[in-house]
């Protein structure tokens, strides 16, 4: 039989936190060890704050050899070792492990080096993803994925969670924008996967890396590509008095052949959210806007706009509106990117969702969240990156109230559910980590999940990083199926239950 | 070493068993003959023929199920087999066994013009694609020059020339269906366009070049056809010259759909075998898409910066016939080469490298070819930094063979040193196996070891390509 079942972390462990302190203490100088309660509590969870735990200890090492005699003290006793950048991520994949260490890289932030003309920067984990094209800027580049927590998420975290931002539609995701990763496996090897060609020849790891939250390695440098400022960019503000017209509209703007710099959707509950709290200018009485952007040369964006809005007027938008300045543009965006936020103003928590699905299926799922508003009686803002079709609802509750915390993750869990089911993936660029681990079990089958094991082996195969999260063992999908029964069919009918 | 020189590898019989099997099936559709088998051990690349043992022709994803579970059980070597295009040896079957071909499967599945994706079998080849889905006013970009099939160029993680503009396979490829190696069948991802959902398979797959599982069905992003399309010729005193206008275009952000150098050599050879009268000097073909004055923009853009780098007047291809007369003049470069040495065979290099170290890197390449006894052309998709060179070479005169090994071993070395790789597009297959420690170092080749053990332990799929799991070899 050659099913994998994961192996897991030892149940029980055979080490105590006062061996484990005492092993890193061997390999790195005393302040880069934290232990006590009060040093390791601002590490118990990242930006998913519904889960938390502490880990026995928080290192952060200064040089990579010290991060190297990490995992090989780690590897050595079997201790699980979970790895974090600014901790800004949204489904719990930096959340320590009880029985583990909690690996920051924060004190790397060095931009090493940027060549103007190959385009080219090599930076380190720790530096902010803003920062890389702050410093690219005198050369006329930038680092084109910009993920809305860009002023503090840093290139190792992009770099776990194959992040994309507002202008991944044109420009690419991570994964687009990395041409090197140097990382440590958890037996201490340093590898460099990747080249500063286009391609490299042999199975692609790096692309198998670029995503992988932690679980296959630690980053330790990484080269990314950077790209020309484009001459000018403009954004289009279109509004609609419909949902599904505002989908139809993203449609059409690809159908048209053209590839916007950003093509951004907000629902009215959204707009009215932030408006008040950016003053962005966005159209409050409209039932959902666009942000829709151009860029390139002078010309090129002139004719491109003409093109959007000719599009738009097609479709009944009843409002546009063309930036007229960069710091027009800029805050157009600026709306677009505090609407979590904003969120945060207006509710005392909320839960973001981030389904992916095939685009045409946009107006069905928004209708169908709208019903769900109903059914799990809390309300939902809509922000996302509509030509993708990475939907990003936002469900607000109050996590005092423990019905409402409940209901928020039921709704979660049916959004997702419902992305599986027209053909999307539970996760556009947030990651699985712990929040949706349950939804994998939806999306993928038992063979699908055998593969990422066999991965998972040939790097980690005592599957000490990260553990527990991301890929499913079959226990849990078993237990999840007797949950949720999904389209009336139980998952892995064909297991035993446990 | 490298062709022509046979490999010598054990190779066992197929189990008497397994025949009746295979042929109980399959009836017709499994051969041993041995006109079959020929065609099958060999593909477009210098090494000799190495025939497989038996080729089966699967038409559904079932079939291949079934091929690949009697393969595991038997430990039969198994080798996927598109278009047999390939150019490194791919498709050699050098520990026999069966060669599994799914050039019948090839219809399109579905086309969902709104999401601009179609999802093909893996033997339906890129011009038939573009062919059937011409109504929809979309197409599929990525052209490496041959007929491939989608499979192959998944495989081998294709690229040609308009990556510059549209990528290559890597960023093409949506999703797959595979059969693993215990003959499971699984999906690698879903459609919708972005994913951060476990670990990304597509791309895992994509460029493993049969040695992890069978494809069986690829989905790939489809392109609305330009409103716009534009060619024109270029001709520059230098090599030199040619390559500093691409670079300064790519630096300044133009967004060439095209851009390929020619040497003069090519460009002879070109005008004699696809009668053009082109002017003889290194020239660079360009292409450019969009709205009608973005492509104007484009090409003045492009045409002042020629200048700037010693270019000539551009010459301009406006209708679709010259246009596709020029293309497939490139396309052809490689058999238009071949004619310049009647009976001649090539050592092909595909090195590839930044674009900032791309003028350094031909121009040490041309003169040490210069030097060399047998004659050559260089072509190349300059946008990515990727150039091929064909070496012409007397298949009677060993020397000959060794000095272009020479050369070509040169040749990646310099690659590596710049930051560069020994294969941009063609893929690894036999020949390139020997620049991968020089390229990736021992701990990311042990990698990519445990991965092909973790996925296929009983080494059935594609064996002894990539990488050799004899960690003495």
């Amino acid at each position: 039989m050659n099913t994998i079942v994961g192996t897991g972390v030892k149940s029980v462990s055979d080490y105590t936190a006062s061996d484990v302190v005492k092993a890193l203490l061997q390999v790195l100088p005393e302040h880069c060890v934290l232990s006590r309660l009060e040093d390791t509590r601002p590490y118990e969870c990242d930006g998913l704050s519904l889960y938390r735990s502490l880990p026995m200890a928080v290192v952060l090492p200064e040089t990579e050899k010290q991060v190297q005699d990490v995992l090989i003290a780690c590897r050595r006793l079997g201790v699980p070792v979970v790895a974090r950048g600014a901790g800004t991520g949204l489904s719990g994949g930096a959340m320590p492990h009880a029985q583990g260490v909690l690996l920051g890289l924060a004190k790397f932030n060095k931009i090493k080096h940027i060549d103007r003309d190959a385009a080219i920067a090599i930076v380190e984990p720790g530096v902010r993803n803003l920062a890389v094209s702050e410093a690219a800027a005198p050369f006329g580049l930038y680092y084109a994925p910009d993920p809305s927590s860009q002023i503090a998420c840093t290139i190792g975290g992009n770099v776990a969670e194959n992040s994309g931002g507002v202008h991944c539609l044109k420009y690419g995701l991570t994964v687009h924008n990395v041409l090197k990763v140097r990382m440590i496996t958890i037996d201490g090897e340093i590898v460099e996967l990747g080249s500063m060609a286009p391609d490299s020849p042999g199975p692609d790891l790096l692309s198998v890396f670029i995503g992988s939250e932690g679980m296959l390695g630690v980053v330790t440098e990484v080269t990314l590509k950077l790209t020309p400022k484009p001459a000018l960019a403009r954004v289009i503000m279109a509004s609609f008095d419909d949902v599904e017209k505002a989908s139809s509209a993203v449609a059409e703007i690809i159908a048209a052949g053209i590839i916007p710099a950003g093509l951004e959707m907000m629902d009215q509950q959204a707009t009215q959210m932030v408006e008040p709290f950016v003053k962005a200018g966005y159209d409050t009485s409209a039932a959902a806007i666009l942000l829709c952007e151009s860029d390139g040369t002078v010309e090129e964006v002139a004719d491109e706009i003409a093109r959007m809005e000719e599009v738009f007027q097609r479709v009944g938008a009843t409002r546009l509106q063309v930036s007229e300045s960069e710091t027009q543009r800029l805050l157009f965006w600026a709306g677009r990117k505090n609407a979590f936020p904003a969120a945060g103003r207006v509710s005392p928590d909320y839960y973001c969702m981030d389904g992916t699905i095939p685009r045409r299926n946009l107006g069905r799922v928004l209708n169908a969240i709208a019903e769900m508003e109903k059914r799990f009686n809390l309300r939902c803002a809509n922000v996302f990156h509509a030509g993708d079709g990475n939907l990003h609802p936002l469900i607000l509750f109050d996590s005092n109230s423990a019905d409402e915390v409940q209901r928020a993750e039921d709704f979660g869990a049916a959004i997702l559910e419902l992305c599986v089911e027209v053909g999307g993936t539970i996760t556009g660029e947030h990651g699985v980590g712990m929040e949706k681990i349950n939804q994998m079990c939806v999306q993928f089958s038992r063979d699908e999940l055998d593969s990422f094991l066999r991965v998972k082996r040939a790097f980690d195969p005592a599957t000490l990083l990260n553990p527990e999260k991301v890929v499913p063992t079959l226990a849990r999908c078993a237990e999840y199926g007797k949950m949720h029964v999904h389209g009336g069919a139980l998952p892995f009918a064909d297991l035993p239950r446990f | 070493m490298n062709a022509p020189h046979a490999l010598q590898v054990l190779r066992k019989p197929l189990p008497a068993d397994f025949v009746m099997q295979l042929q109980n099936r399959f009836g017709d559709r499994f051969s041993i003959a041995q006109a079959v088998r020929e065609h099958h051990g060999k593909d477009e690349s210098a090494y000799p023929a190495m025939l497989p043992d038996a080729v089966v022709f699967a038409l559904t994803t079932q079939e291949v199920v079934a091929v690949v579970t009697l393969c595991n059980q038997f430990q039969v070597p198994l080798i996927p087999y598109g278009a047999g295009s390939s150019l490194e040896g791919h498709l050699l079957a050098i520990e026999g066994g069966v060669s599994l071909d799914v050039s019948g499967m090839n219809q399109i599945i579905s086309l969902d013009a709104e999401d601009q994706t179609v999802t093909v079998q893996p033997g339906l080849t890129r011009k038939q694609l573009n062919e059937q889905i011409r109504d929809s006013g979309l197409f599929f970009p990525i052209d490496p020059g041959a007929d491939a099939s989608l499979g192959g160029m998944a495989s081998t993680r294709a690229s040609g020339t308009n990556a510059v503009r549209y990528g290559t396979m890597r960023e093409n490829v949506v999703s797959l269906t595979v059969v693993t190696a215990q003959g499971k069948v699984i999906r690698t991802s879903r459609r919708a366009r972005k994913s951060s959902a476990g670990y990304d398979l597509t791309r895992l797959f994509v460029g493993s070049e049969g040695t992890l599982g069978v494809i069986t069905e690829v989905t790939v992003k489809l392109y609305p056809q330009p409103e716009a399309v534009s060619a024109a010729v270029c001709n520059f005193q230098t090599v030199n010259d040619a390559v500093q206008c691409v670079i300064s275009a790519i630096q300044m952000g133009v967004p060439l759909a095209r851009v390929e150098l020619m040497d003069k050599a090519a460009v002879h050879a070109s005008n004699k075998y696809s009668k053009l009268t082109l002017q003889e000097t290194p020239l660079l073909l360009f292409e450019f898409h969009g709205s009608e004055s973005s492509v104007k923009e484009q090409a003045e853009l492009v045409q002042e910066l020629a200048r700037e780098n010693g270019g000539m007047d551009f010459e301009w291809a406006d209708r679709t016939e010259d246009r596709n007369r020029l293309w497939t003049a490139r396309h052809n470069a490689y058999f238009a080469g071949l004619q310049l040495r009647p009976g001649c065979r090539s050592n092909t290099t595909d090195v590839c490298v930044p674009i900032s170290r791309l003028a350094e890197c031909v121009n040490a390449t041309t003169s040490e070819l210069e030097k060399a006894s047998f004659p050559s052309t260089i072509v190349g998709h300059v946008g990515d930094g990727n150039f091929h060179v064909l070496m012409l070479l007397d298949p009677n005169n060993p020397a000959e063979w060794d000095e272009s090994e020479r050369i070509n071993h040169n040749i990646v070395r310099r690659a590596i040193e710049m930051d560069g790789t020994c294969t941009g597009e063609h893929g690894v297959g036999l020949h390139k196996m020997q620049f991968l420690d020089q390229e990736h170092g021992e701990d990311a080749l042990s990698l990519m070891r445990m991965i092909k053990t973790s996925f296929d332990p009983n080494n059935i799929l594609n064996p002894g390509k990539i990488i050799s799991l004899d960690l003495a070899g």
